[in-house]
């Protein structure tokens, strides 16, 4: 024991109980705080949970009051307790049989039950002993012989069963096991025949119940109130548990965080998206919670449970489609992903369509997305893919070069080959012996076939190309015509004015010095074919042609009128100030037909063929579809103009017409300087260097530059680039702090993202060369700014945001292979070529025609047709005839096919092979008409049919002939229909018997007569007075009336026609 | 430009960075703490040494000091009662650390996509800054290789039998000097020019300049041999004709030899003059065995060489000084 040391040594003496216990209180604290943590701090879904339970169970409670008083007055009302009465008669009527199957059945589960325990061990021991038997190998006789001795010996033991007799008493019988065997199988047949029986007798009383519960679910859809309760009950027991949806198809590993399984804990704070918390019948709303709309409260239900029936929960999560860090859950920036390490953040509201583009990148029209096919169309009709490369958008000038490639590298082997059959020809004549000539001989002869083939191949190879070439469009006017189409002064100020002069141009606004305009307008000028001129055009009738602008359809793709008087579609060109820049000689060829070209151009020679050319081979300067070969090689040229704009099939007068009216349109003080320097060979150079530099090429056709690639970047995966991939050059240190290159707070803090820098570039392209020091112009950022809206440039956005390398399983990818390919298809034709500019194609779509004054009220029905059953109306073949010219006639072409009597034409578009057949796929999936098509045969008329049939037909009932054309001008006048001849070959009985029996169905608004036909048993009977003839006819009306239709012949209309009346005012159905 | 205080901001308040910026305030800390107490102690050292009678009852060499206390104190209760606060306290530390600050994960790697500037973890950051003044086998492989020999060296090459288990600054005057030399200025000081002034492109940027990933820096380094102009001319006329492309290296390389070895002389004799500078030195010196005297002359030397070469390469823009075709320095 050392002795206690002196009390005043320091180390010995200072007291440190307070010290020791401040710190074990501070370790207390923080472990007090990391117990919070891990309860609360960390988990605030917790909180979000409870709160919402409150919210959702007094709503529901709510729900449940309103229901019930609903429910009450419902069950007082007299249809209800009637059919409740009827219900309660049919059960009493039953009762006594029932009751007394009932019984029955109830002996003979009685009895079954007493056999059960005995006939299962009795089972047992044969089953196990015939097993055991089969075991003893054939070649053991003696074994067997004793097995199966043992074998029959157990089944003539016998049992004593306590058997349950049919009047209550209880008597013991004895069984072997055959019979055991024998009267469970009979009881159970006998239990089946009662139960049998008395769905019979309890028929009426099912059926009753049935009515009354349709009649309920009818009357009061929805959650009744016993289900709300029940709802209710569960919801408020409800525990705060983390709410998790894992998503790991067998085979396929969601690619999404590293390669594992996706994880999705959103619904831990999104309760309500949770369908067993808030049913899908249900929608709930802050609205419905009473939280105040500006309030962030995850609480409503998925605003679109529509799509979540083909993109249900389980298989999808959440997070794919919407970003955002799914198994993240302490805050609400983690679990959204905002911040700067997760690389897929939630989409911000306007950009919520990005999701669908992930796995619909290949659809121009994704349903439940609109912005995003606005956005797609955009991207499209505003020339962005002139330069920016995007798979799936049109790629013809791509496949054309390599078309062309093959062409070439195919002839040059094809000369080759043809130079060795000589040779080895010779080779086999002077050969020292016969083996080795024919050796030669047969090469050669195996040479002269393979060049046959190259032929073959370069004959297909052309064709193809025919069609691409057809098929290649250009977002802009080809500039090879600007010498005869353009005002010379109009083309500079056009360069620097370009949304001044046409605030709804396509065309993006480039940031050009002066001096660059003049080069680029000189070289435009300058590279402009020379002619042949243009046939001079005498003035046409200015009045007439504006009439025809308003009524041809023009105004379904062009508007006219400036400002708030713009009437039209925005597909194409505003034209209220075409006279300012337009020479009237060229308006006029282009009305007539704007694919009209003055020169073919040659994509193997490289440049335009004039009449020189044809001349050196003695054929007439003839180029069109037809007539589409150089007389120089052999191959395809370029005949059209690269426009997308059809054909109306206008008469020269009328073109002459519309073109004087167009020629009007024009600011009365329009002034232009004069522009000598256009003329100036010495800025062709350097204009031409410009012209490349700035990718005009993209969407113009230019002389000496058709073979320009796209000059920006490829887009397809933009939305994956990395974040240093973008230069946000001078506002890098800006972006990630919040301030907007104008100074301004960003409201979202942050824009140091593919957002941030994808809205600011749309914005103003220029942005990121602010401040950078480049003199020369040509190192300046080139992309001009394109002429869209705040709308349009989120839509952009969320396009781009969406473009992403696919991180899904490919089998999240809409690829499909079925019909909806076609649906796919044809939608990038649709859209291409403008089609709801005139048409509804889609329900719930409607075309700029229909919003047009003079197509309101009365005047709807002289709208181009409804096409959304247009698959299931008409017969593909003769759709694919006359989508190739809808004049259905090679001379007559000044009318309309189908619909003479409208006003409105559908033009010819020189649709290429492809996009026909795609056309007629896509209308056949849109109305799921199986592929390919079998026509429907059709029983032939007898004698006595035809004559009721025309009877009907002309009964003054139904006078089909009063609106229908029949190809006589004196009746057509007043024509509102098409002629019955057509339908032979264009309409589907099946269809056309829908359309007679009920064509409001169809086309609502139509001014076809409806309740022509009632239902009567198990057909159509006509309405109106019967004929005579019809006595004691038991066959379909409507059927009848569609085979007469449909074998309809020249001379019966003619018959008919002295009959009937002439169509007089049929207008005022 | 400098003046971005929110960037400087963002650097010292990251979680990786935390433990530097107490490196920041704690080393000073415990740098005085220390020297306050060994200066006490050589105070009290110096007065008992005045006064031999004192000294044969002072126990404990540590002020404060009382000759009436007891020579040894118990393990239990003294010293454990310390330790035990001293772990609680650390223990709330840590859970406060781990409390406020979440580890800093980062999204996964993207090898086409690298990180700039892409910094090692916060304790290796002087390594990693190293690999600026030297070739990377040098500064990976050597340099610390020695670093961790010289550690394990120290307790063999002391011959000062002075200071164990009390602060001392007057009879440990050379091993203090050469810790501050050591930790001090090339392990703690690079940590720091790691982590608040290199930025992208491991670019010196003074703090609070903005780290701008497109600064341009013009800056030409060269080898010592380039501002001779050693280029093997004359090497070329004595050699054999086929080999006489091999001349200029074979010149940089014997070239570069003289250099190093300059340095290893003058080096080698100012550390000598430097374990001898004074009269208690010379007398710890004398006590050396000749193999201790050189394994202490060669690390010194070899210590040196990094400041030295910091300095060429900051000041004079030297890159290497002697290059052999298998390894430079």
């Amino acid at each position: 024991m050392p002795e206690i040391p002196p009390q005043d040594d320091p180390v010995v003496s200072r007291p440190m109980s307070v010290l020791i216990l401040v710190s074990v209180f501070l370790l207390l604290l923080t472990v007090a705080w990391s117990l919070y943590g891990e309860f609360f701090g960390l988990r605030p879904w917790r909180d979000y949970q409870a709160h919402f339970r409150d919210l959702y169970s007094s709503y529901l409670r709510k729900q449940i009051s309103q229901r019930r008083t609903q429910e009450q007055a419902f069950y007082a009302s007299a249809d209800y307790k009637k059919l409740k009465a009827a219900v309660d008669a049919a059960g009493a009527a039953a009762l006594p049989e029932d009751r007394k199957i009932q019984a029955q059945i109830d002996v003979l589960d009685r009895q079954r039950a007493a056999m059960t325990g005995t006939f299962q061990i009795a089972r047992g021991q044969v089953g196990a002993l015939t097993y055991q038997l089969e075991q003893i190998p054939e070649s053991d006789k003696s074994g067997r012989a004793s097995k199966l001795k043992e074998l029959n010996e157990a089944k003539a033991v016998t049992y004593t069963v306590d058997w349950p007799n049919s009047d209550g008493s209880v008597a013991p019988r004895t069984f072997n096991y055959d019979l055991l065997n024998s009267t469970f199988t009979s009881l159970m047949a006998q239990k089946a025949a009662l139960v049998a029986q008395r769905g019979v007798v309890d028929k009426p009383a099912k059926d009753a119940q049935a009515a009354v519960d349709t009649y309920v679910k009818e009357n009061l859809p929805g959650l009744g109130s016993a289900d709300l309760a029940g709802l209710q009950n569960s919801v408020q027991s409800m525990d705060p548990k983390l709410r998790q949806i894992n998503v790991n198809p067998p085979g396929t590993q969601i690619n999404y965080v590293g390669g594992v399984g996706l994880v999705d804990r959103c619904q831990s704070c999104h309760v309500a998206t949770d369908p067993l918390v808030v049913p899908v019948v249900m929608t709930l709303t802050k609205a419905d919670l009473g939280v105040p709309k500006s309030h962030d409260a995850p609480f409503t239900s998925h605003p679109d449970q529509d799509m979540l029936k083909f993109h249900p929960i389980e298989k999808f999560g959440c997070s794919p489609c919407h970003g955002g860090n799914g198994r993240a859950l302490d805050t609400v920036e983690k679990a959204h992903g905002r911040y700067e390490h997760w690389l897929w953040p939630l989409y911000y509201p306007e950009n919520a369509d990005a999701g669908c583009q992930q796995c619909h990148a290949s659809d121009i029209i994704t349903e439940h997305a609109p912005a995003l096919n606005d956005a797609k169309q955009a991207y499209r009709e505003k020339g962005c893919i002139g330069c920016h490369k995007f798979q799936g958008f049109d790629n013809q000038d791509e496949l054309l070069v390599g078309a062309r490639q093959q062409i070439l590298q195919l002839e040059s082997d094809r000369k080759a080959d043809q130079l060795d059959i000589p040779r080895l020809n010779k080779q086999g004549d002077t050969a020292p012996n016969n083996e080795t000539a024919n050796a030669f001989y047969q090469q050669a002869n195996n040479l002269t076939v393979t060049v046959s083939s190259m032929d073959a191949q370069v004959e297909q190879l052309d064709q193809r190309t025919h069609s691409l070439l057809q098929e290649t469009k250009k977002v802009g006017p080809d500039l090879k015509e600007v010498r005869m189409k353009i005002h010379k002064e109009w083309i500079p100020y056009w360069l620097q004015h370009t949304h001044e002069f046409r605030p709804t141009t396509k065309m993006p606004q480039f940031r050009l010095q002066p001096d660059e305009v003049q080069a680029i307008a000189a070289f435009i000028w300058q590279s402009g074919l020379p002619g042949p001129p243009l046939e001079k055009q005498p003035a046409g009738d200015a009045a007439h042609g504006k009439a025809l602008l308003e009524s041809r359809g023009c105004l379904g793709c062009h508007s006219v009128g400036e400002g708030p008087n713009m009437m039209g579609g925005n597909f194409s060109a505003n034209l209220s100030r075409v006279g300012e820049k337009d020479n009237y000689d060229y308006l006029v060829r282009w009305v007539h037909n704007p694919r009209e070209r003055t020169r073919p151009y040659s994509p193997f020679e490289k440049r335009d063929l004039g009449p020189e050319d044809y001349a050196k081979h003695n054929v007439p300067f003839v180029f069109d579809l037809d007539h589409s070969r150089s007389p120089d090689d052999g191959h395809e040229l370029i005949v059209q103009q690269p426009t997308v704009m059809p054909n109306l099939r206008l008469s020269i007068q009328d073109a002459r017409d519309v073109a004087s009216y167009l020629i009007t349109l024009k600011h009365s003080d329009a002034q232009y300087a004069p522009a000598d320097f256009m003329d100036d060979p010495k800025l062709v150079a350097q204009g031409k260097k410009l012209v490349q530099f700035y990718g005009c090429a993209g969407c113009h056709e230019i002389a000496t530059l058709e073979d320009e690639g796209r000059i920006g970047t490829e887009l397809t995966n933009e939305g994956s680039k990395p974040i240093e991939r973008l230069d946000f050059a001078l506002y890098t240190e800006d972006a990630k702090r919040g301030v907007l290159p104008d100074g301004k707070k960003s409201p979202r803090g942050s824009w140091y993202d593919l957002k941030g820098f994808f809205e600011n570039k749309l914005a103003n392209p220029a942005v990121y060369d602010n401040g950078k020091y480049k003199p020369d112009p040509l190192d300046r950022l080139r992309m001009p700014k394109p002429n869209i809206n705040s709308k349009e440039l989120d839509g952009l956005v969320t396009m781009l945001l969406g473009s992403t390398d696919p991180s899904l399983p490919p089998d999240y990818m809409y690829k499909p292979s079925d019909q909806r390919a076609s649906v796919q298809k044809g939608w990038w034709i649709v859209t291409k070529y403008n089609c709801m500019g005139c048409h509804q194609i889609d329900v719930g779509q409607s075309s700029v025609l229909m919003g047009l004054p003079m197509y309101q009220g009365q005047e709807k029905q002289n709208l181009p047709p409804r096409l959304t059953q247009e698959g299931a109306r008409v017969d593909p073949d003769w759709l694919k005839r006359f989508l190739a010219n809808p004049a259905l006639s090679a001379t007559d072409t000044n009318r309309d096919g189908v619909r003479s009597y409208l006003e409105v034409r559908m033009p010819t578009f020189y649709f290429s092979d492809d996009e026909l057949r795609s056309l007629v796929l896509f209308f056949e999936a849109m109305s799921h008409q199986a592929e390919p098509f079998i026509p429907q045969k059709l029983e032939p008329l007898t004698t006595a049919e035809t004559v009721m049939a025309r009877n009907l037909f002309t009964s003054t009932a139904a006078p089909c002939l009063k609106c229908h054309a029949t190809g006589e001008a004196a009746h057509d006048k007043n024509a509102i229909a098409p002629n019955f001849l057509l339908a032979k070959e264009r309409l589907r009985p099946a269809w056309t018997e829908r359309w007679i029996t009920n064509p409001q169905l169809i086309d609502p608004g139509t001014a076809m007569p409806s309740g022509l036909f009632r239902r009567e048993d198990d057909h159509w009977v006509f309405s109106g007075p019967l004929p005579v003839s019809f006595q004691g006819y038991m066959g379909d009306h409507a059927n009848l009336l569609v085979r007469y239709m449909l074998q309809m012949t020249p001379e019966e209309q003619r018959n008919l026609l002295s009959h009937a009346p002439p169509a007089t005012a049929a207008a005022q159905k | 430009m400098l003046g971005n205080w929110h960037q400087l901001w963002e650097i010292a308040s990251s979680p990786d960075n935390v433990p530097i910026v107490g490196l920041l305030f704690l080393i000073p800390f415990y740098i005085w703490y220390a020297f306050r107490q060994a200066l006490a102690n050589d105070r009290l050292i110096e007065k008992l040494e005045a006064d031999p009678a004192a000294a044969k009852t002072a126990y404990r060499k540590t002020q404060p000091w009382n000759p009436k206390w007891e020579r040894e104190v118990h393990t239990w209760p003294y010293l454990m009662r310390i330790e035990f606060v001293a772990a609680i306290l650390v223990t709330v530390l840590l859970m406060v650390w781990s409390l406020t600050l979440n580890a800093p994960l980062e999204e996964p790697s993207n090898p086409n996509v690298t990180m700039n500037p892409a910094k090692a973890p916060w304790y290796f950051l002087g390594l990693q800054e190293m690999l600026v003044y030297f070739d990377p086998w040098m500064a990976g492989v050597v340099m610390p290789t020695l670093i961790i020999v010289g550690l394990m060296a120290v307790p063999y090459i002391d011959a000062n039998p002075l200071g164990n288990g009390y602060y001392t600054y007057r009879q440990r005057k050379f091993a203090i000097w050469t810790f501050c030399l050591g930790f001090l200025g090339l392990w703690v000081a690079m940590i720091v020019i790691g982590t608040f002034i290199r930025g992208p492109g491991w670019m010196w940027f003074w703090p609070t300049a903005t780290w701008d990933a497109e600064r341009v820096e013009f800056a030409v380094n060269r080898n010592v041999d380039q501002i001779f102009g050693i280029n093997g001319a004359w090497l070329r006329h004595l050699m054999p004709a086929s080999s006489a492309d091999y001349a200029p290296i074979l010149a940089r390389t014997i070239f570069g030899i003289f250099p190093i070895v300059l340095y290893f002389l003058l080096a080698g004799y100012a550390a000598y003059r430097a374990m001898n500078a004074t009269e208690f030195a010379r007398k710890i010196f004398r006590r050396m065995t000749l193999l201790q005297i050189i394994t202490t002359d060669v690390f010194l030397v070899l210590m040196l060489a990094l400041p030295v070469k910091i300095l060429l390469r900051l000041v004079f823009r030297v890159k290497y000084i002697w290059v052999t075709p298998w390894f430079s320095i």
